[in-house]
C-alpha cells in the first residue's frame, strides 16, 4: 500500500492540532485508513480528539459514519529510541549496554531534537508498515518544526565518525590528530566544564553506540528521501494574525530551500463578514427595551465587521506574497473549541 | 510580597497566548516604578524588538524605553559566554567551538542549551557595578512556550542529575536554587480562558514540582466583555428574533459573543479553583500593536494583581 504523508506545520496557538485531527477524520470519513501522529509534548491531540490518553501504539478512534478507519498515536520518544537501539545493535548484550548507560537514559528523552528525530523515525516506520493510506503528522510550533527538519542532519552529524574518534580514542592512539586542532586542549575544556566523570560517561556512550551508527545514518537518509517523495505534502497552518502568517511564510522559505513539497496554506479561525450593516440594526420602539440594547447589538456587529475586514486583508496578503498557484483553505472561526470527533467532522468541507 | 520585590520574573504559558505582550507590559510598568529593568528573550522568541519599534535585539542589552532594556539570549551566544568565562581564553573557544565536531557534541548534551540560557540570566542577576551596585533591579524573562518552557525550567535539575559534580554542576545548582526561591523568582503563567489552554495550564502547574513555590500569578489574557450582561434584558432581546434580517443577525452574533464570554468566565473559574495562586485577567484588545502607553497601563494592572501574592 502506498502511504500518503501529510505534515502540518505552524506557529503556536493556531490550532494546528485541531487541523491535523480534522484532516485525518475527513480522510477516515471518506474511506481511508488513517493514522494521526503527534510529537507535541503538550498532549493536545488527545484533547482534540476527546480521548483520555494516547500511547506509543496507534489506538483506534471511532468516527461516526466513516467508511474508513482512524487511528491516533502520541509519540513517546524514549520508547521509539529504545526500539531503534534494539533493532540496530549487533547483539542483545550490546543493546543492553547502551540502554543501561546513564547518559543514554538522559539523552534519549531530552536530547535536543530527539523528539523530532523520533517522530520522523516513527513516521517512516508507519509509512513502511503499509497499514495506512494516509498518515497525518502534527508537528510542534514552527521554530521546533525547523528542528524537526534538521533532526536527521543533526543526528548524523552527531554520529559522525569524527566525533567518535575524537571522544573515544585516547590521544596516544592518534585519533585526535586527525582533527589538526589542539584536541587535548579541547578535551580539557570539556572536562573542565562538565567534570571528568560526565565526559567519560558520554564517551562510553558514544563508544557503545558506534555499531549502531550506520543503521541510524541509513535511516536518516531514508527519512529525508521520504519527505521529498511524491507522496508527501507539507501544509502551513496559520491564524489570520500577522505574526503567525509571518511564521508560515518563513517556513515556506525553509521548504523551498530544502526542496520539500509544499501542499498549501490553511488559515484557521477566520471570521466571516456579517451580512448586515450596523445602521440597519434597529430595535423597534414597541419592544420597550432600553436604548443600550440597540447600542450593544450595533457594537457587536461593528466589532465583528472590523475583525472580518482584518482577516480578509490578512488572507489577501498571504495570497499576494505566497506562490501564485498555492492552494489555500480558510477555516471559519468556531464559536468554541472543537474537541470531539463529531464536531471536528463539521470542519471537513474546509480542509484538504 | 509584590512582584517588584523579586529579582526575576519568568513568564511562561502556551504558544500564542501573549507572553511577549505581558513581558513588555510588566517591563514598562516596573521601569516606570523606578526599577532598572531588563527584558530577556530566550529560545528564539523574537517579538520584543517589534513592540518597541526596533529591528532586532542582540546579546548586549539595548535601551527600549526610559529605565528599560532588552536583550535576546540564544543558546549559541550563551554557550560561548559560558565557556569563555570558564576557560578564560576566547581564542581557545574559537578553536574548540567552531570545530565541526563540537557543535553536534554541544547539541547532544541534554539540557545544556536551556541551562546555559538560564545561567546567563543568573549572571545578569548577579551583575554588579564597580561600586557594588546592582546592574539590574528586575529581570523579566520571556520564556519559551509550555512544552519547551517546562523543559527549560527543569533543565538545571536534568543537568544536575547528569553531571553530579564539577563546575557545571555548581553553576546549575545555583541557577536551580534561584528558580525555586520565591523570594528571588516569580513565575507568571499566561493562559487563554479557553478549554484546552486551561487544561494545559493546569497540567503545566502539576509538572512544575518544587518550582510551584515560585509561581506568583496566573494571567487570563484576552478576556472578552459580556454584551448585554443582564440576563432578563438579554431574554427580552432574544424575543425580537424572527423579525428584521439585520436585527436577527446582530442578535445571533451577540449570542455567540455572550456565550464565548461566559465560557471564558467559566474557564477562568476552573483555573482559579485548580491553582492555589492568585488569578487575574486582561481584556481582549484590538489585533494591532498596542501603544507603549496602553502596555504601561496593562503592566500596572498586572503589578497590582501580583501585589497581593
Amino acid at each position: 500500500m502506498k502511504t500518503q504523508l501529510l505534515i502540518c506545520c505552524g506557529s503556536g496557538g493556531v490550532g494546528k492540532t485541531t487541523v491535523s485531527a480534522g484532516i485525518a477524520i475527513k480522510a477516515a470519513r471518506d474511506g481511508q485508513r488513517v493514522c494521526v501522529l503527534t510529537i507535541d509534548p503538550a498532549r493536545r491531540l488527545a484533547d482534540s480528539l476527546g480521548v483520555a490518553g494516547l500511547g506509543n501504539v496507534a489506538s483506534p478512534v471511532p468516527v461516526p459514519g466513516a467508511t474508513g478507519q482512524l487511528f491516533a498515536l502520541m509519540l513517546d520518544a524514549r520508547a521509539v529510541f529504545d526500539d531503534l537501539v534494539r533493532r540496530f545493535a549487533p547483539s542483545p548484550l550490546a543493546a543492553e549496554r547502551i540502554l543501561a548507560n546513564r547518559y543514554y537514559r538522559f539523552a534519549s528523552s531530552r536530547l535536543g531534537g530527539s523528539h523530532e528525530y523520533m517522530a520522523m523515525e516513527k513516521l517512516l516506520e508507519l509509512a513502511q508498515s503499509g497499514q495506512y493510506d494516509t498518515i497525518v503528522l502534527d508537528t510542534p510550533p514552527t521554530r521546533n518544526a525547523l528542528d524537526f527538519l534538521r533532526a536527521p542532519e543533526r543526528m548524523s552529524g552527531l554520529m559522525d565518525q569524527g566525533v567518535l574518534r575524537w571522544l573515544v580514542m585516547p590521544a596516544s592512539h592518534g585519533g585526535w590528530r586527525a582533527l589538526e586542532l589542539g584536541s587535548e586542549a579541547l578535551a580539557g575544556v570539556l572536562k573542565k566544564m562538565m567534570g571528568r566523570e560526565t565526559v567519560e560517561e558520554i564517551s562510553e556512550f558514544f563508544d557503545a553506540f558506534r555499531d549502531l551508527w550506520d543503521g541510524f545514518r541509513d535511516r536518516s537518509a531514508e527519512v529525508q528521501a521520504t519527505l521529498r517523495g511524491p507522496l508527501c505534502r507539507f501544509y502551513l497552518v496559520s491564524s489570520p494574525a500577522a505574526a503567525s502568517q509571518a511564521e508560515a511564510l518563513f517556513f515556506l522559505d525553509v521548504l523551498r530551500e530544502r526542496k520539500l513539497p509544499f501542499g498549501g496554506f490553511i488559515v484557521n479561525r477566520v471570521v466571516p463578514a456579517p451580512q448586515a450593516r450596523e445602521s440597519e440594526v434597529a430595535v423597534p420602539a414597541s419592544a420597550g427595551l432600553p436604548e443600550a440594547v440597540q447600542a450593544a447589538l450595533r457594537a457587536t456587529l461593528r466589532q465583528r465587521a472590523a475583525l472580518a475586514a482584518d482577516h480578509a486583508r490578512s488572507i489577501a496578503h498571504l495570497r499576494a506574497v505566497g506562490p501564485a498557484d498555492a492552494p489555500l483553505w480558510v477555516l471559519p472561526d468556531q464559536e468554541r473549541d472543537l474537541h470531539d470527533v463529531e464536531r471536528l467532522l463539521t470542519l471537513a468541507d474546509y480542509l484538504p | 510580597m509584590s512582584l517588584l520585590d523579586r529579582r526575576i520574573l519568568l513568564v511562561t504559558g502556551k504558544g500564542g497566548v501573549g507572553k511577549s505582550t505581558v513581558c513588555a507590559a510588566l517591563g514598562l510598568a516596573a521601569a516606570a516604578a523606578g526599577q532598572k529593568t531588563l527584558i530577556a528573550e530566550v529560545a528564539g522568541n523574537t517579538r520584543m524588538a517589534e513592540v518597541f519599534g526596533l529591528r532586532s535585539l542582540g546579546y548586549e542589552p539595548t535601551a527600549l524605553a526610559r529605565n528599560l532594556y532588552g536583550l535576546s539570549i540564544t543558546p549559541e551566544a550563551a554557550i560561548e559566554d559560558y565557556v569563555v568565562q570558564t576557560i578564560k581564553v576566547r581564542t581557545l573557544f574559537k578553536l574548540a567551538f567552531q570545530n565541526r565536531v563540537m557543535g553536534p557534541f554541544m547539541d547532544a548534551v541534554p539540557g545544556l542549551h536551556d541551562a546555559v540560557q538560564l545561567g546567563k540570566i543568573f549572571d545578569l542577576e548577579r551583575d554588579r557595578s564597580a561600586l557594588g551596585r546592582r546592574s539590574w533591579d528586575l529581570i523579566i524573562v520571556d520564556a519559551p512556550a509550555t512544552g519547551h518552557g517546562l523543559t527549560m525550567l527543569s533543565a538545571p535539575r536534568s543537568m544536575m542529575e547528569l553531571t553530579r559534580g564539577g563546575p557545571i554542576f555548581e553553576g546549575v545548582r545555583q541557577v536551580h536554587d534561584i528558580i525555586d526561591d520565591p523570594r528571588i523568582t516569580a513565575i507568571l503563567l499566561v493562559a487563554l480562558a479557553e478549554d484546552m489552554p486551561v487544561n494545559e495550564t493546569i497540567e503545566l502547574w502539576g509538572r512544575l514540582g518544587p518550582s510551584q513555590a515560585s509561581v506568583a500569578l496566573c494571567v487570563c489574557n484576552e478576556m472578552s466583555a459580556t454584551p448585554i450582561p443582564d440576563e432578563a434584558l438579554w431574554q427580552a432581546t432574544t424575543a425580537l428574533r424572527g423579525g428584521e434580517r439585520a436585527l436577527d443577525e446582530a442578535i445571533e452574533l451577540t449570542r455567540g459573543a455572550r456565550e464565548r464570554a461566559l465560557r471564558q468566565q467559566h474557564n477562568r473559574q476552573r483555573l482559579q479553583s485548580a491553582l492555589p495562586i492568585p488569578t487575574t485577567e486582561l481584556p481582549l484588545r484590538p489585533s494591532r500593536q498596542l501603544s507603549l502607553d496602553e502596555l504601561l497601563s496593562m503592566g500596572q494592572t498586572l503589578l497590582k494583581a501580583g501585589g497581593a501574592a
